[in-house]
């Protein structure tokens, strides 16, 4: 079992770098973080372990730690590898979503975010991507978009200033899980696939200003 | 090679936190410590002991094991988080009527449609959506969310589906009935699930700050915490389950009187400064209660050592019972004036000055002082008086006529300071046995002349004889800690008596056999066992109590840290509990075969001997894991079968073994 307090500072963390508290290519001390998180050292050093296998954390050797990097070509080998991905989920998802799954979809459906600083609009984005992987009941393909999706929350949260498109994007997650629901595989798919491609086409749009800024 | 294992314990008691350093396999006490609690933040009063500790070599000590009262404190205080108890099955009639709804340890609890019957057949199918609706509805205002289904144990997939379908759509912990108890007490255990969600985050942050505070001093071992039936379980589990941590501290004072002692049959009594706690041990193990623990007023389905705790200690308020007649000590703990008046000097001139007032303006109630524990935040003072009554104090202690006056009030009862005294913000420092201890100069590490004072002043009151009064107390505390014991033991109460001329047998018996006043018929109780006496001020309240029941007083070495012994005493225990009931036919008249249940997969089995040695087999390979995964090393297994009415049977499988030390250049 991993310990609590590594748990701890790996949320804790994570949540830092995702929303970019800590920047693309700072440094990281990990005494000095650990002191900020009133943490004992080495949990925060094996929470930055952890990190550093899903490439949110970088090790070097003669530079020391710092938060990984976020670029224009990461984002085209991630929305290449993740939308096919994101379609299959779907289309599974129509095939073997159970009663409870569809039950859970609609739940966020149903959902309203409140809140204007975009954070809980992003969390409803996210349950909703990781409802769907459940409901297609392939844990590989879960796990892997997973991570993929915590790449991809970086970008959102970069492009997040100059962007005001997610409310319709929710209004996308209704049209798949209505297609979900009536078992139309195809239809999910090509929909999901719509779904990211829109994401990153609009985070692509605006990612050489922030970029530059 | 070298051979010695140090160990470190500690325990958080509600007035000191007890640390030893100890070599494991020679028993060996090598340091001890003591430390005022900080029960603002444990990890404080906890770094303060490591501190005084001395510990030469950080990189030897093998194990840390902490034994805590924050959880009881926790719920007793309402300190807590915010807990959503969503109840499956439950009939809300049922609950309303028996009055069930406020022993949940939340007001927030919502009943749906679903759980199971006593054959674990679906009772009703499950209101998933209802449930998910209001799980969005509330979601923000909560921290935790128990889930308890009606008879999960037997059958816990409503819990199951529950916890998949919520874990979807919000971020909270979630804690399910099932996982924490298999007793079918429906109630019992909704509360355990409640409660346990209410400290998650509770334990988690101290063995966070427990893990800081020991990197500190740059110790990096295996960190346990002791259950409340003194059994260990690593920090990790104790995390998960923290509702198991109840009871803890009073477990392991018995566990370290017994491992001191080398006794294998014992009655332990642990004299504090606030309680009095007594337990049995039996063979070597400590009685544990056959009912769930209970705290405060919620009964939890959580198993926990059997003991009786009364409020008696050597910092028990001392005063003047009703009509001024009579003595009072306790319930309520204080701070001794001895103590006080060594803290401020003007202490001892202001009972100077009392001690030569008449006899009308000398009082008892100025023998009670307030003072001011911490500068409270701005927000915590709601009220004018409550900020008047902390500026006041802000001065210095204050006898508590002085309080009235200075607030303009006619009375005590007015002072209205309830909050600020829970909050431990302001204290109330009185006569106590310690006091009693100074002038006797018996125990004098504060200011013995200040209890000389205050004890004339309180003899003089009312009229008494200083020598015979200060006996009474001791005879009176004598009385109560062997009462608790006979209590304890015999499981009946002596009943206040209903007539002034009390004609009843048991209770002549009783306090005739305490002090033998008739002429002819000479009463006694025996108690067989020897006495372990544990806690400082043991060796001075307990040999009259072993005198009173006629057997022997052992105090081992070190026994006023013992609590910490036994906290690095226990072994690490896992049980493992299956159950096995019937499946019936549609039907519902005839059993078609049984159903072996563990919490996270249910078999089949056509006949009732397969099914219960198939749940031998899994039951102890799941006990032998988990208690590997906990730290237990060369764990032993052993089973138990309990019949649980209507052809169901639980198979409990306990892992047991001492905790498995770290090995030397195995850090990682």
């Amino acid at each position: 079992m991993e310990r609590i307090d590594t748990t701890r500072a790996y949320e804790l963390i994570r949540e830092k770098i995702t929303t970019l508290a800590l920047a693309p290519g700072a440094p990281i001390d990990p005494q000095a973080l650990a002191e900020e998180l009133e943490m004992a050292v080495i949990p925060v050093q094996e929470a930055l372990k952890l990190l550093a296998h899903e490439e949110l954390v970088t090790i070097t050797r003669r530079h020391g730690l710092y938060v990984s990097d976020v670029n224009i070509e990461d984002l085209d080998a991630l929305s290449e590898t993740r939308m096919p991905l994101e379609g299959l989920c779907a289309r599974l998802a129509a095939e073997r979503a159970t009663a409870d799954d569809l039950v859970v979809l609609e739940a966020l459906c149903a959902e309203t975010p409140t809140g204007s600083d975009g954070k809980e609009l992003f969390a409803l984005d996210h349950r909703f991507h990781q409802a769907i992987a459940a409901a297609a009941h392939n844990r590989y393909l879960a796990r892997t978009l997973e991570q993929f999706f915590g790449l991809s929350q970086r970008l959102w949260f970069l492009a997040l200033p100059h962007l005001d498109f997610l409310p319709t994007s929710v209004e996308e997650h209704i049209t798949i899980v209505e297609a979900i629901k009536a078992g139309r595989g195809d239809e999910a798919e090509r929909l999901m696939n719509e779904h990211v491609r829109a994401f990153y086409d609009n985070v692509r749009n605006v990612f050489p200003l922030t970029a530059d800024s | 090679m070298n051979t010695e294992a140090l160990v470190l314990g500690i325990d958080t008691g509600g007035t000191y936190t007890d640390g030893v350093l100890l070599e494991y396999y020679s028993r060996r006490v090598l340091a001890a410590h003591k430390s005022l609690t900080t029960k603002r933040d444990f990890s404080i009063g906890i770094e303060k002991v490591i501190e005084g500790i001395h510990i030469e070599d950080p990189a030897a000590i093998k194990m840390v094991s902490i034994s805590t009262t924050l959880a009881t404190n926790a719920i007793a205080e309402g300190k807590g988080k915010r807990v959503a108890l969503l109840l499956i099955g439950y009939d809300p009639e049922l609950i309303t009527s028996f009055k069930f709804g406020e022993r949940f340890a939340t007001p927030n609890y919502h009943y749906f449609a679903g759980g199971h019957d006593v054959y674990g057949r679906e009772k009703e199918p499950l209101d998933l959506p209802g449930i998910l609706h209001k799980v969005q509805a509330i979601k923000n205002e909560v921290d935790a969310i128990a889930i308890s289904s009606y008879f999960s144990p037997l059958n816990p997939e409503h819990e199951n589906r529950v916890y998949g379908a919520v874990s979807r759509i919000c971020d909270l912990p979630l804690v399910l009935g099932n996982q924490l108890s298999t007793k079918l007490g429906s109630v019992e255990r909704a509360t355990t699930a409640a409660l346990n969600a209410s400290l998650l985050a509770v334990l988690r942050d101290f063995v966070i700050a427990v893990r800081r505070a020991m990197e500190r001093r740059q110790i990096d071992a295996p960190l346990m915490v002791v259950r409340g039936d003194g059994t260990l379980m690593s920090a990790e589990f104790a995390a998960l389950t923290p509702v198991e941590t109840i009871h803890s501290g009073p477990a392991a004072s018995a566990i370290g009187g017994r491992f001191l002692s080398h006794l294998e049959d014992a009655l332990v009594v642990d004299i504090g400064g606030t309680t009095t706690d007594i337990a049995l041990i039996e063979a070597g193990q400590v009685r544990v209660g056959e009912e769930g623990a209970t705290v405060g007023t919620y009964k939890t389905a959580v198993q926990a050592a059997n003991l009786l705790s009364i409020a008696v200690g050597g910092d028990s308020h001392i005063g003047i019972g009703r009509d001024n007649k009579g003595l009072t000590i306790g319930p309520e703990r204080v701070v001794p004036l001895a103590l006080l008046a060594q803290q401020y000097p003007a202490v001892q001139q202001r009972l100077h000055t009392l001690s030569r007032r008449t006899w009308v303006q000398a009082a008892p109630e100025w023998l009670e002082y307030w003072l001011l524990l911490r500068e409270p935040d701005e927000e915590v003072l709601g009220t004018p008086q409550e900020k008047a009554l902390v500026s006041l104090l802000r001065r210095g202690p204050q006898p508590l006529p002085e309080i009235v006056k200075q607030l303009d009030l006619l009375h005590i009862s007015q002072i209205g300071a309830r909050e600020l005294l829970r909050q431990e913000i302001v204290g109330r420092a009185g006569l106590t046995p310690t006091d009693l201890l100074h002038l006797e100069g018996r125990y004098t590490p504060w200011d013995a002349e200040a209890s000389a004072l205050a004890w004339r002043v309180f003899c003089r009151f009312q009229f008494k004889d200083e020598d015979e009064l200060r006996r009474q107390v001791w005879v009176e505390m004598t009385k109560m800690i062997v009462q608790a014991i006979v209590t304890f033991l015999s499981g009946k109460e002596i009943r206040p008596p209903s007539l002034p001329d009390d004609a009843d047998l048991g209770r002549w018996f009783f306090f005739n056999s305490l002090d033998p006043q008739h002429p002819n018929l000479e009463t006694s109780i025996r108690l067989r066992q020897p006495l372990i006496g544990i806690g400082a001020p043991a060796g001075i309240f307990l040999p009259a109590v072993a005198d009173s029941l006629h057997t022997e007083l052992v105090l081992p070495d070190h026994h006023q840290v013992a609590n910490a012994v036994g906290a690095i005493a226990g072994s690490v225990m896992v049980s493992e509990e299956i159950l096995v009931y019937p499946h019936l036919s549609a039907g519902g008249v005839d059993v078609t075969g049984y159903y072996v249940q563990a919490s996270d997969q249910r078999e089949l089995f056509e006949e009732k001997a397969a099914a219960l040695a198939h749940a031998r087999q899994l039951s102890r390979e799941r006990a032998l894991g988990a208690a590997l995964r906990a730290g237990a090393d060369n764990p032993q297994v052993t089973l138990e079968e309990i019949a649980d009415g209507l052809d169901t049977y639980r198979i409990r499988a306990r892992a047991v073994g001492n905790p498995r030390l770290q090995e030397t250049g195995s850090r990682e």
